[in-house]
């Protein structure tokens, strides 16, 4: 019975151990975890993978924000264009007449004249009463006027604070005159920027005091060292044209 | 009898010297081993009390036990089902009916001692 009881000791024993042993293990295991093995080649691929990919979107990245500093600095470059070209198109607007402009210039006042007691003494014949007052400005007369003032090197000219551009028309409707669409009335008043004694001489040079007078009206000139014509206000709309293409317009 | 105490002693400081490491996931399929284990010692403690102890099937039921609980797990893990709680619950419930065998044995001896 004796080496029975041993044996099972023996074996009660051995299992202790392995017990302890395991238990032990488990211990330590659970005090410090092993991190760097706990990781299978699959996972570690598949990771390794992540981390590639991670990788070329990052590289992608570069070569887009590469890009990009690319284009701002050509951007820069053709900064200067872009400046060109906002000149010229302000440059554009100011020949077109779409923007109010200031200068040097000459105003001329077309005003009733008080009737000269000699001067209706002297053309008494010629001019009876009623021809004097018959005789109206008419629209000839003002497109005469502007186009002396164009002609004599106007590089802006206004008449009754309607801007005068290069489609403007002058023409009677009825009894009354319009620009473009807009009726002026008596007293007209042109303003001209230009040389303002080249204007004003040429003006005289054309006879415009004479012509003036025959309608019993004064005309009184106004050199201006700072005179502002506005701009033309009214829409214009592009119809009935359209630039020709050439071959080697794009 | 105090043989198997210091065999765990000698156990525990053996496992200490050796300083072995399972990895994080394995350390499921060795604690649900070492429960068998416990398990199989309290029922040979058990049944040494209570007179039928066999050797034989106290060592078959300490592998068996321990393996199956193991092997169980692992089934468990790889199906995506885990199965070790159902070694651990078995186990656990086992254990603590052990315990208190054991405790109501021993209770009796005393008591009857006494007397």
């Amino acid at each position: 019975m004796l080496p029975k009881n041993r044996k099972i000791a023996f074996i009660l024993t051995i299992i202790s151990a392995i017990i302890g042993i395991m238990l032990t293990v488990q211990l330590r295991s659970n005090l410090h975890p092993i991190k760097a093995e706990s990781r299978s080649v699959s996972e570690l691929r598949t990771t390794l993978q992540k981390e590639l990919e991670k990788h070329k979107s990052l590289l992608a990245d570069i070569s887009k924000y590469n890009q990009l500093f690319y284009q701002y600095e050509t951007a820069l470059d053709t900064d200067e264009s872009v400046s060109v070209m906002k000149e010229e198109l302000s440059r554009t607007r100011r020949l077109a007449g779409l923007v109010s402009v200031e200068g040097k210039g000459a105003v001329i006042r077309i005003v009733d004249a008080p009737p000269l007691p000699e001067q209706a003494a002297v053309d008494g014949d010629l001019m009876s009463g009623d021809n004097q007052t018959s005789y109206q400005i008419d629209d000839e007369d003002l497109r005469w006027v502007a186009n002396s003032l164009f002609a004599n090197g106007a590089k802006a000219v206004s008449l009754n604070g309607h801007r005068l551009i290069s489609t403007t028309a002058i023409r009677s409707v009825g009894q009354s005159i319009q620009v473009d669409t807009k009726f002026v009335q008596p007293p007209y008043e042109f303003k001209a920027l230009g040389e303002p004694d080249v204007l004003i001489s040429g003006l005289k040079l054309e006879g415009i005091e004479e012509n003036f007078q025959l309608a019993n009206k004064k005309i009184v000139f106004e050199e201006s060292d700072r005179l502002v014509v506005p701009a033309y206000s009214e829409q214009r709309t592009i119809r009935f044209m359209k630039p020709v293409k050439s071959k080697g317009d794009q | 009898m105090w043989l198997p105490v210091l065999g765990l002693v000698f156990g525990i400081v053996i496992g200490f010297l050796l300083d072995w490491r399972v990895p994080q996931e394995y350390s499921s399929y060795l604690s649900i081993a070492l429960l068998a284990g416990l398990d199989t010692i309290f029922g040979g403690i058990r049944s040494y009390l209570e007179r039928t102890f066999n050797v034989r099937i106290f060592m078959s039921g300490f592998f068996f036990n321990t393996l199956f609980a193991a092997g169980l797990a692992f089934i468990g893990a790889f199906l995506g089902i885990d199965l070790y709680l159902a070694a651990i619950v078995a186990f656990g419930v086992r254990l603590f009916n052990n315990l208190a065998v054991i405790r109501r044995i021993i209770l009796y001896k005393w008591i009857s001692q006494k007397e």
